[in-house]
């Protein structure tokens, strides 16, 4: 193996070392990069219930087809099902995925699309803190966790009761 | 959309501002006392769903449309990220639109072909 393909091989790190060890490994003063593996990590529990819940919502169309029942009295079925503890506390940690996955998504909307709250480039001196470290977009970041958390409760309220 | 990392990102911006106003209302559906309700599970009996459907459902529609879109394209970007090559990339990209074609399908049927209450 040459040295090339050596170091091809090293920075290689793949999906999951990539994804989900930089929040054990890298996290440290970096709120940043804790942020985009939850965004990542919360990504995926949304998609993975948004497909559920699509065909959740057909069932009053595909329950008269398959059961040959009244829909809208399956769906009532259904919904008798999900009213357990279980489904709860499903609910509520999709709610903790998408209440933190769309507040972070605005912050980066306005950072990363729109290019604001990033601070201007400069030329580099010690002790050689990124711009961006020191920006807007840094408070923005502790303002998604409150809000998160905040709204994380207000669900929870919600749900359980 | 040829798949390529700047249209995959652009996308997830444009969806994802769209997504702002549509997800956020239909999260408010699902808060009581807006409706003058008292409990979650009265936001989700067959009435008020169906009344939503017959009052809206061409935004519940946009919103299954738009949220598929965001999600699968957004695991498409990170399976991009994981390796390249023309093969796993056409793969990948044919997988992104047959399961966004299926489920934006039964999304669609949900609505058009919903039973009467």
């Amino acid at each position: 193996m040459s040295e090339g393909e050596v170091a091809e091989k090293k920075n290689s790190l793949g999906f999951w070392r990539s994804s989900i060890n930089p929040w054990a490994v890298r996290t440290k003063d970096n709120p940043e990069r804790l942020a985009f593996v939850f965004h990542r990590i919360s990504g995926f529990l949304i998609i993975a219930f948004l497909l559920a819940h699509i065909l959740e919502t057909d069932s009053p169309v595909w329950s008269q087809l398959i059961y040959h029942v009244n829909g809208w009295t399956f769906w009532n079925h259904l919904m008798a099902i999900e009213a357990g503890l279980a489904f709860r506390v499903g609910e509520f940690i999709i709610a903790g995925a998408v209440l933190f996955h769309a507040p972070n998504g605005i912050r980066l909307l306005l950072s990363e699309f729109f290019g604001v709250g990033i601070g201007r480039p400069g030329d580099p001196k010690p002790p050689y803190v990124p711009g961006t470290f020191t920006a807007s977009q840094r408070t923005w970041l502790y303002a998604v966790f409150v809000v998160w958390i905040a709204l994380w409760i207000f669900a929870g309220i919600i749900i359980f009761t | 959309m040829a798949g390529r990392a700047s249209n995959i990102q652009l996308w997830q911006y444009i969806t994802a501002i769209l997504l702002i106003g549509l997800l956020g209302f239909h999260l408010l559906e699902r808060v009581p006392w807006i409706w003058g309700l008292s409990t979650i599970d009265q936001t989700l009996t067959a009435a008020f769903v169906y009344h939503g459907y017959t009052s809206y459902g061409w935004a519940l529609l946009l919103l299954a449309y738009v949220a598929l879109f965001h999600g699968l394209n957004g695991v498409r970007g990170m399976l991009l990220e994981l390796r390249q090559g023309r093969l796993y990339t056409t793969t990948i990209n044919v997988l992104f639109w047959i399961v966004f074609i299926v489920f934006a399908a039964i999304a669609t049927l949900t609505v058009a072909k919903l039973p009467p209450y």
